[in-house]
C-alpha cells in the first residue's frame, strides 16, 4: 500500500512524483542539461578522438619509436645492459657496422644485395608487422626483399657473404629459412632480418676472421703486442746519426741515453759493464712490433739487444700483486748480455705458440717446480684470466714472461682480450658494437630516451618533433576543453540552482504540508537534492543520447579519413563514470541552496496560507 | 469535558506573544483540552488567535510560555512533555508526534497536487511506516463518497471531494488527535454541515479527539462537545490580548 517505509526513504518518491506532475517543466530543465552535457561530451570525444587517432598512428607504427644512432662508434657491452634498464627502453639490440650490413641473396635471375639488420625476441618492428622473430637458420624478409627473392614464408632463401682477403675474393654461402614476411609497412627497402649471432659472423667473416660454429674459414683474430717503448742495449755507443735516424719514421718519438739504473727499472735486468743503454719512448702511442722491425732495420751491423718494454702492469695471483718482466732472448742475444736464453724463443713480433706465450721463469725463493702453474689475472678492457706456467726458476723477485705476453696485456688494457685455456692462446675479444636498434615502449618514452643518449653524446635521431606536436596539440586541446566545460559546468550549475530554488517557492505549500504531516527538516532538505539528482540522471542520459548521435554524425563524416576501428569522437570508458560522477556531485552541489531554502519553510505559515 | 486522565491534549498556562509591524499580540490560555473521542470547537472572530492556538497545539509553533503542554503519545505510558521538546529543541521528536499522532485537515485540503488521491491519503501511513489494513481505505471511501475517486489526481476533484479526502487522509494512519482549521470555509452551507457530521461521525466511530477552528457558530452547535472562544482586550494602542476559555455552559 504505502510506497516507501519512513519519511527519509518517501522523499525520493515524492521528489520524482513531483517531477512527473510538472513533467514540462522537468521536460525544459533535463533538456537543458542535456544542451550543456552533450556539447561537452561530444567536444571531450572529439579532443580524446583525434589525440588517439594521431597517438596511435604513431604507436602502431613501431617506426615512430625507433631511436637511430647517426654515427658509427663501439659501444661496450655494458653500455647495452645499462640502456636496456632505462625506464621506458622497449627493446634493444647492437647492430654491425654499416658497411658489412649487407648479404648477398640468390635472386631467380641472378643475386642482389639486401640490407641485413641483426634482430632479437621482442623485436617490435618484426612483432607489430605481422612477423616473428627468427631463430638460428631463419630469417625475416621485408616485403620488397620476398618479392624479388621470389618467396614466400615457411620457403628458403641463399645467401651470400664475401670478402676480399690478402687481394683474393672468397664467399660462403648459407641457406636460410624464411620465418615471416613482414607487411610493407615495415619498410620499402629489401631487407633481411637475422638473429644477432648470425649477423656479427658475418660482420666477422667480412673482416676477414673465421666463424667456426658456420664452417666460415679465415683467421683467429689474436691479439696485437704493444709496448710502451724499447731499451736499446749495445756493447758499444752509437754515433749521433745513426741514433738519430732511431727516433724517424719508426714509431717512436726520440731516443736518449740512459743509466743502468733506469734500464733495471724498465726492463728488470742490469745491463753489462760498459754497454750503452738507450731509452726509446713512445708518448701517446703504443709501440708495435712493427716499430721494433723499423729500428732493427736501421741498427743492421750493430750488436744490440732490443728489449721492448709495459710500465706498471700489474697481475694479481690470488691476493698477491706481480710485477712481471718482459723477456724474450734467444741464444745470440743472451750471450751478449752473459745471459742464460730464455725458455722461449727471441722477440719476434710474433707470438710464440703451444703453450709458449704462458710460460714464466718464477722467482726461486718461492720454490716453484717447473711445470706448475699459477692462475693470474690481468686488469684491462675486460679482466683477463688466465695462467702461468713455470719453466724455471730466476734469482729475481720479479717472475720473467715473454716479452710477446707483456705486450698482450698492455694491448688488453685497451682492447677486450680472452684467453682460451685449451688453445693456451689469446685472442681478441668482442669488445663492443658498432651501433645499435632502439626502440622505445611508447612513443611517450622517445623524447626520454633521446634526450639521454643525448646528454651521453651518442648522436641519434628519432620522431620527437611529431610526438611533441601531438604532445603541444593534445595540451592545447585540454586548454580549450577545460575553458569551454568550465563555462559549461558553471552554466549547468547555474541552470540547476535557479531551477530547483524555484521549484522549492513554487512548491512551498506543498512542502510545508509534508512539514505538517510529520517529515522533519532534515527530511525536507533532501527533496531538491533528491530531485537535482534526478534531474542530472536524466539529463545525463539525454546528454550521452546526443552526443551519441553527434559522435556517429562525425565520425560519418570524416570516414573517409579514418582507418577501420578509428573514430574521431570517442570517449574512452574510464571518462564515462568520471563525467558521471562529476555531474551528480555538481548536481548534488547545486541543489544545496535549493535544500537549504526548504529548511526553512514553516509549516505554520501554510497553515494561514491555506 | 473528559476526565484529566483522557485528554489527548492538555495545555495549562500557555502564553503566545507576536509581534508585528509595531505591534503586539498575546494569547493567553489558561487550560485547553480535548479527550478521544470528543470534537472541540475553537470559535472567534478573525484576529482573536484562533490559528495561534492551532499552531501551538499542531507543534508547528513554540508556546512563548507555558506551564503544562502534554500530548498522550499512545492508549497507556506517560504522555509526551511537548513543552520540554520545545526547550530542547527536539525538532525530530515534534515531527515524530506530529507524524504519529496528528491528522489535519486544512482549509482547501492541503493535498498534494502531485499525488493521487489515494497516494496522498495513505501518505501519513506510509509516513509512520505501519502501513494501512487491507479493505480500510476502501471502506472509509465508501463512507465519504469518495469510492470512484481514489485513482484521480486532486485537481480534478471539487473542493467537497477534496475537503472530504483530507479528512480521510488525516485518519488514515489512525491519529489521536485531528486538528481541522475552519475545514469547511471553502464549500457551501449544505457541503460544509455534511462535512462536519462527517468528521463528528468519525470522530465517535474512531475514538479521535477532534479540534475544528471555525468563524462559523452555526456549523459545529450540535456536533461539538465542548466549545473555546476568546475575550480580546486592547491592553494599550499597541497591544491586544486574547484570553482562550471554554465557553461557559459547554455553548457558545
Amino acid at each position: 500500500m504505502t510506497p516507501a517505509r519512513g519519511p527519509l526513504r518517501l522523499i525520493p518518491f515524492l521528489a520524482a512524483a513531483h517531477l512527473r506532475h510538472e513533467w514540462v517543466l522537468t521536460l525544459c530543465l533535463v533538456t537543458a542539461l542535456a544542451a550543456v552535457i552533450s556539447p561537452l561530451l561530444v567536444l571531450l570525444g572529439l579532443k580524446h578522438g583525434t589525440i588517439q587517432t594521431l597517438r596511435e598512428r604513431l604507436v602502431e607504427d613501431p617506426v615512430f619509436r625507433e631511436i637511430r644512432p647517426t654515427q658509427t662508434r663501439e659501444f661496450a657491452p655494458a653500455w647495452f645492459d645499462d640502456v636496456a634498464s632505462w625506464p621506458g627502453a622497449g627493446f634493444l639490440t647492437p647492430t654491425i657496422l654499416p658497411l658489412s650490413s649487407v648479404i648477398s641473396v640468390a635472386l631467380p635471375d641472378g643475386s642482389a644485395l639486401f640490407d641485413l639488420i641483426p634482430t632479437a625476441p621482442g623485436d617490435p618492428l618484426l612483432l607489430e608487422n605481422g612477423g616473428a622473430v627468427p631463430g638460428e637458420g631463419e630469417v625475416v624478409l621485408t616485403a620488397e626483399a620476398a618479392r624479388r627473392a621470389g618467396v614466400a614464408s615457411g620457403g628458403e632463401i641463399e645467401v651470400r657473404v664475401t670478402r676480399s682477403r690478402a687481394g683474393r675474393g672468397e664467399a660462403v654461402e648459407a641457406r636460410l629459412r624464411v620465418a615471416a614476411v613482414l607487411d610493407p609497412r615495415a619498410g620499402s627497402l629489401p631487407r633481411v632480418y637475422a638473429p644477432l649471432p648470425f649477423v656479427l659472423d658475418v660482420e666477422a667473416y667480412k673482416e676477414g676472421y673465421a666463424a667456426p660454429a658456420r664452417g666460415w674459414a679465415g683467421e683467429t683474430p689474436q691479439p696485437y703486442p704493444s709496448y710502451d717503448g724499447a731499451v736499446l742495449l749495445l756493447p758499444a755507443p752509437l754515433q749521433p746519426i745513426v741514433r738519430s735516424g732511431l727516433a724517424i719514421n719508426t714509431g717512436f718519438g726520440r731516443i736518449a741515453e740512459i743509466g743502468p739504473d733506469r734500464v733495471r727499472e724498465l726492463t728488470g735486468l742490469a745491463p753489462p759493464e760498459g754497454f750503452a743503454c738507450y731509452d726509446l719512448p713512445a708518448p701517446g702511442a703504443p709501440v708495435t712490433a712493427s716499430s721494433l722491425r723499423a729500428v732493427d732495420q736501421k741498427l743492421r751491423g750493430h750488436s744490440r739487444v732490443l728489449l721492448p718494454y709495459v710500465r706498471d702492469l700489474a697481475l694479481r695471483a690470488g691476493d698477491r700483486e706481480l710485477r712481471p718482466v718482459g723477456l724474450s732472448l734467444d741464444a745470440s742475444q743472451a750471450a751478449l748480455l752473459g745471459l742464460e736464453p730464455t725458455p722461449w724463443p727471441g722477440f719476434g713480433g710474433r707470438l710464440p705458440e703451444g703453450g709458449a706465450l704462458v710460460g714464466c721463469l718464477w722467482p726461486a725463493a718461492d720454490g716453484l717446480a717447473p711445470g706448475a702453474t699459477v692462475d693470474v689475472r690481468a686488469p684491462g678492457q675486460a679482466e683477463v684470466s688466465f695462467f702461468l706456467r713455470v719453466a724455471g726458476s730466476i734469482d729475481l723477485d720479479r717472475p720473467v714472461v715473454p716479452a710477446e705476453l707483456m705486450g698482450v696485456l698492455r694491448t688488453a688494457a685497451q682492447r677486450a682480450v680472452a684467453f682460451d685455456r685449451q688453445a693456451e692462446s689469446f685472442r681478441m675479444a668482442r669488445g663492443g658494437y658498432r651501433g645499435f636498434r632502439l626502440y622505445a615502449a611508447g612513443i611517450d618514452d622517445v623524447p626520454g630516451l633521446y634526450r639521454r643518449l643525448k646528454e651521453q653524446g651518442v648522436e641519434v635521431v628519432a620522431e620527437v618533433e611529431a610526438i611533441e606536436r601531438i604532445r603541444v596539440l593534445d595540451h592545447g586541446l585540454s586548454r580549450l576543453f577545460w575553458l569551454i566545460a568550465t563555462l559549461g559546468l558553471f552554466g549547468g550549475t547555474g541552470v540547476l540552482v535557479a531551477s530547483l530554488y524555484a521549484a522549492v517557492e513554487r512548491r512551498r505549500r506543498d512542502l510545508g504540508v509534508l512539514r505538517l504531516l510529520g517529515f522533519a527538516r532534515r527530511h525536507v532538505f533532501f527533496f531538491p537534492m533528491a530531485q537535482g539528482l534526478i534531474i542530472s540522471v536524466l539529463g545525463l542520459a539525454a546528454g550521452f543520447g546526443g552526443y551519441a548521435v553527434l559522435a556517429g554524425a562525425i565520425d560519418r563524416a570524416f570516414a573517409m579519413d579514418l582507418a577501420p576501428g578509428e573514430a574521431f569522437c570517442t570517449l574512452p570508458g574510464v571518462y564515462v563514470p568520471l563525467f558521471c560522477l562529476s555531474t551528480l556531485a555538481l548536481a548534488s552541489l547545486a541543489s544545496l541552496v535549493a535544500a537549504w531554502r526548504a529548511t526553512c519553510i514553516d509549516p505554520a505559515e501554510v497553515i494561514r496560507e491555506q | 469535558m473528559s476526565g484529566t486522565t483522557a485528554s489527548m491534549v492538555r495545555l495549562e498556562g500557555l502564553v503566545k506573544t507576536r509581534s508585528q509591524g509595531g505591534s503586539v499580540f498575546e494569547l493567553r490560555v489558561p487550560s485547553f483540552e480535548v479527550g478521544p473521542g470528543r470534537m472541540v470547537a475553537v470559535i472567534g472572530e478573525s484576529g482573536c488567535g484562533k490559528s495561534t492556538l492551532l499552531d501551538i497545539v499542531a507543534l508547528v509553533m513554540e508556546p512563548t510560555g507555558v506551564e503544562r503542554f502534554e500530548i498522550a503519545a499512545g492508549p497507556s505510558g506517560p504522555p509526551a512533555d511537548a513543552a520540554a521538546l520545545w526547550a530542547r529543541g527536539d525538532e525530530d521528536a515534534l515531527a515524530a508526534l506530529r507524524r504519529e499522532h496528528f491528522g489535519y485537515v486544512l482549509q482547501t485540503g492541503g493535498l498534494l497536487p502531485f499525488l493521487s488521491v489515494r497516494r496522498n491519503i495513505l501518505l501519513p501511513a506510509g509516513l509512520g511506516g505501519e502501513g494501512v489494513p487491507a479493505g480500510r481505505l476502501e471502506a472509509l471511501a465508501e463512507g465519504m463518497g469518495l469510492a470512484g475517486c481514489l485513482d484521480r489526481m486532486p485537481s480534478s476533484l471539487s473542493i467537497g471531494q477534496r475537503q472530504r479526502a483530507a479528512i480521510l487522509r488525516a485518519l488514515i494512519h489512525r491519529p489521536r488527535l485531528v486538528l481541522a482549521d475552519e475545514p469547511t470555509a471553502a464549500v457551501d452551507k449544505g457541503r460544509a454541515r455534511a462535512i462536519m457530521d462527517d468528521m463528528h461521525r468519525l470522530a465517535r466511530e474512531e475514538s479521535v479527539a477532534v479540534v475544528v477552528v471555525t468563524h462559523d457558530t452555526d456549523l459545529v452547535l450540535g456536533r461539538a462537545d465542548a466549545f473555546y472562544s476568546f475575550d480580546l482586550e486592547h491592553v494599550s494602542p499597541n497591544m491586544t490580548r486574547s484570553v482562550c476559555r471554554p465557553c461557559p455552559g459547554g455553548a457558545p
